[in-house]
């Protein structure tokens, strides 16, 4: 007799489990396109069997729950994956910026405007032809038309640099709201998630603050250091601490030497946030590494060639009869100070054909020895030890590798970036042919249930009517 | 084992990159170069500064070895000119040498002479484009002027004894021109003017001093043969810079083709890896509809 009505509460047991997993597909199916949603699975939890008189009685079944299918292994490995293809695709953008600027000559005359290699070999060249009539004014004129694109060219590259830089800074410094607002929203989820489920897995919760974590990862480089209870504490790269558990402390922005720092606190962790991923540590390596190196080439040529072609013009005899003098020197190009920021400010200043000294120094007017020394430049080691020409060609050679290698490393990355993501959708993504699945199982276990149940109640109509089919139905 | 239900988007990420790869191939075949980007290629396009460099270089100097071509025949025509103006001056002075003219038959010799002088110093002073030639570095100071002063005449040179020469692009040094002092006016009887300012003085009184006479039209043949070799050093720089440019302009014809070579589109391999593009595209676009024709879920067989 007990053991009918248990059978009932068994069976209703049995009943309200399947509902309530029936109510977890139900969630799965509909959150099956939400970002960041990971699969959950019903949990079967079978009741402590009873002992009456020696015998144990079953006590049925509980769905205690869902549980997030996840593999916190494989999306820790996502996320550091996805900082570095982050940083390497940032960089990689900044990068074809920059090498833009200097395309290659293909050797017909349209491709030849702006391009910095062909300008000093006509510059040279013009000095050349010099040397055959050196009192003409035609190829005086020359020579400054040729040294004034030579310099145009050469400044607006430098001017771009500059541009691009500062672009670079300014998106560097948008990324820092973005973060802060991240590190908040993972602060409260750390709370949140402590205080609901220190023990087991928090499911929404805890897929909510996977998918903070994913995108903080795509912009700045992070380490994530699982702590107690749940807990979760974000440090940047290179240690300086984000998150601890429910605290968040901000990255805050200030101005130093022209550009945008990164304080964590007092800290400047800009350097190390450089080296560290993520699309902070694209920028900041395109703003602090790529592009200075390319400046500081061209303001080493601008400079050398500015300041070798002064002092030669300058030592030499010009068509007027006259030499350069400290007050009033021969300059052809403004002489550059120092080495740094020649290349923005390099330009043409002399406006006089005459006073280019194709003659040497106490000369007459027809002679060409300066011409032909000036000339003559172009094949000497002027360029910290190399001849313009080859100086150019080194210069042009190593950006492009370094352009490729990024790209090299930016594809690698990708593609490990995409391996992951899949490896982790199959774990825990939601597969609407397997909810299907248990979906037909539930109904059919439901069914069986509801089934056993109405047998039950005939059962004890039968136990209460003791046999005689009249009184119960 | 379960596999990623998001898998198909994998495939479109694929088929972006087929498309750029085919943007990327017909702007190839379009603009003929192939390599646009230093990242395509950086060894080629350092390579690429270099030869172009060297290009330019040997087209610099072909145009400006044709304007001084010219000016160096100018100077060589100007000596022979020169020289048969000299070689008419010594035939009138062995005629008054001979002692069978009468003096005013000498003293019109004399003013032959003196007319020849004048023509060899507008030769001597002769201008191409603008400047001096035979000035040495002061083209545009009057090399030679004559002074009627004293007797003999004194011929002074104005200029300076400033060589200039023209690099070619592989070193080699090409004399420009000589000092006129070095051609008309050197040292003892190789003085063109010498002699001739002297013949003058000679003639000009119609009394021949037969001894002085013939020494200064000796003199006058020493000169004459002396400027014969002078204009060979002029010949010499013609021939060089001939050999000079004909040497660059097929170096530059061999460094073209490899520049060409480097930079340029072979469109047989460009063509075949378009179409290549287009077939992968095409075959992605297929798969990715067939997929998704597919992927309907279980829930659509299921039995309401």
């Amino acid at each position: 007799m007990g053991t009918i009505s248990s059978a009932f509460s068994l069976m209703s047991g049995a009943l309200d489990a399947d509902q309530s997993a029936l109510s977890i597909v139900a969630n799965n199916v509909a959150n099956a396109n939400t970002p960041g949603y990971t699969e959950e699975t019903p949990n079967w939890q079978q009741n402590a069997p009873l002992e009456i008189n020696g015998v144990s009685l079953g006590a049925g079944v509980t769905e205690t729950g869902a549980t997030s299918l996840r593999d916190r292994v494989l999306e820790e490995r996502l996320d550091q994956q996805q900082q570095l293809a982050s940083a390497s695709g940032t960089r990689l953008t900044a990068l074809d910026g920059v090498q833009a600027l200097f395309t290659p000559d293909s050797g017909s005359t349209a491709s030849a405007a702006g391009d910095i290699g062909s300008d000093m070999t006509s510059f040279f060249s013009s000095f050349s032809s010099l040397e055959a009539n050196p009192t003409d004014n035609a190829l005086r004129q020359q020579v400054l038309s040729s040294a004034a694109t030579l310099a145009g060219d050469v400044s607006n590259a430098a001017a771009s640099l500059n541009a691009q830089r500062s672009a670079l800074d300014q998106e560097a410094s948008g990324v820092t709201s973005q973060v802060n607002s991240l590190t908040g929203a993972i602060a409260q989820l750390n709370q949140q998630i402590q205080s609901t489920s220190p023990d087991a897995d928090a499911g929404t919760l805890e897929d909510q603050r996977q998918q903070d974590l994913s995108q903080l990862s795509q912009l700045i480089g992070i380490n994530q250091i699982k702590t107690e209870n749940n807990g979760l504490s974000i440090t940047t790269t290179s240690g300086q601490l984000l998150v601890s558990e429910g605290a968040s402390y901000q990255l805050t922005t200030g101005t130093a030497g022209g550009v945008t720092h990164f304080f964590v606190g007092t800290t400047d962790v800009t350097s190390q946030l450089a080296g560290g991923g993520g699309e902070l540590g694209g920028y900041l390596t395109a703003r602090d590494q790529d592009i200075p190196g390319v400046l500081s080439s061209l303001d080493q040529l601008a400079y050398s060639v500015s300041t070798q072609v002064n002092s030669l013009n300058n030592g030499g005899t010009d068509l007027d009869g006259a030499s350069g003098t400290t007050a009033n020197p021969l300059y052809i190009f403004n002489q550059p100070t120092a080495v740094a920021g020649s290349a923005a400010s390099m330009n043409v200043v002399m406006t006089d054909p005459n006073q280019i000294a194709a003659a040497g120094l106490g000369q007459g007017t027809g002679d060409n020895t300066n011409a032909a020394a000036m000339a003559n430049l172009a094949n000497q080691s002027i360029v910290s030890g190399l001849s313009p020409t080859n100086y150019f060609s080194n210069f042009v050679s190593t950006l492009g590798a370094t352009v490729s290698g990024v790209q090299a490393e930016n594809t690698a990355q990708n593609a490990s970036v995409t391996q992951l993501q899949t490896q982790n959708n199959a774990l825990s993504s939601v597969s609407l042919d397997d909810e299907a699945s248990s979906m037909t199982t539930l109904e059919r276990s439901y069914q069986a249930a509801s089934q056993v149940f109405t047998m039950l109640n005939t059962i004890m109509a039968a136990a209460l009517n003791l046999g005689d089919q009249t009184t119960v139905s | 084992m379960r596999v990623d239900p998001n898998y198909v988007s994998n495939l479109v990420g694929s088929l972006d990159q087929a498309q750029a790869s085919q943007e990327q191939l017909t702007a190839e075949l379009s603009s003929g170069v192939s390599i646009t980007s230093l990242s395509q290629n950086p060894v080629a396009s350092g390579q690429n500064v270099l030869l172009l460099n060297q290009i330019q270089q040997d087209d610099s100097f072909t145009q400006s070895s044709s304007l001084v071509t010219g000016q160096l025949q100018v100077a060589d025509s100007t000596l022979g000119s020169v020289v048969s103006q000299l070689t008419q001056a010594i035939s009138l002075a062995t005629s008054a040498n001979n002692g069978t003219l009468n003096p005013s038959d000498v003293k019109s010799i004399g003013n032959q002479v003196s007319g020849i002088l004048d023509e060899v110093q507008s030769l001597a002073n002769t201008n191409y484009q603008g400047q001096y030639i035979f000035a040495g570095g002061q083209t545009s100071t009057t090399p030679f002027t004559t002074s009627t002063n004293t007797s003999p005449g004194t011929t002074t040179y104005n200029g300076d004894e400033d060589v200039n020469y023209l690099q070619t692009p592989n070193g080699q040094k090409i004399q420009l021109n000589v000092p006129g002092d070095q051609i008309f006016s050197a040292s003892g009887s190789n003085s063109v003017f010498g002699a001739l300012n002297n013949l003058v003085a000679d003639y000009a009184s119609g009394a021949v001093d037969t001894a002085q006479a013939v020494s200064d039209t000796t003199a006058l043949s020493t000169a004459m043969n002396y400027v014969s070799q002078q204009r060979v050093t002029i010949d010499n720089s013609i021939t060089q810079i001939t050999a000079a440019s004909d040497a660059v302009t097929s170096d530059q014809t061999q460094l073209t083709t490899a520049q060409t070579n480097l930079m340029q589109a072979d469109v047989a391999t460009v063509s075949t890896q378009l179409s290549l593009a287009e077939t992968q595209q095409t075959a992605l676009e297929d798969v990715i509809a067939q997929l998704d024709s597919a992927s309907n879920s279980l829930f659509s067989k299921l039995q309401p």
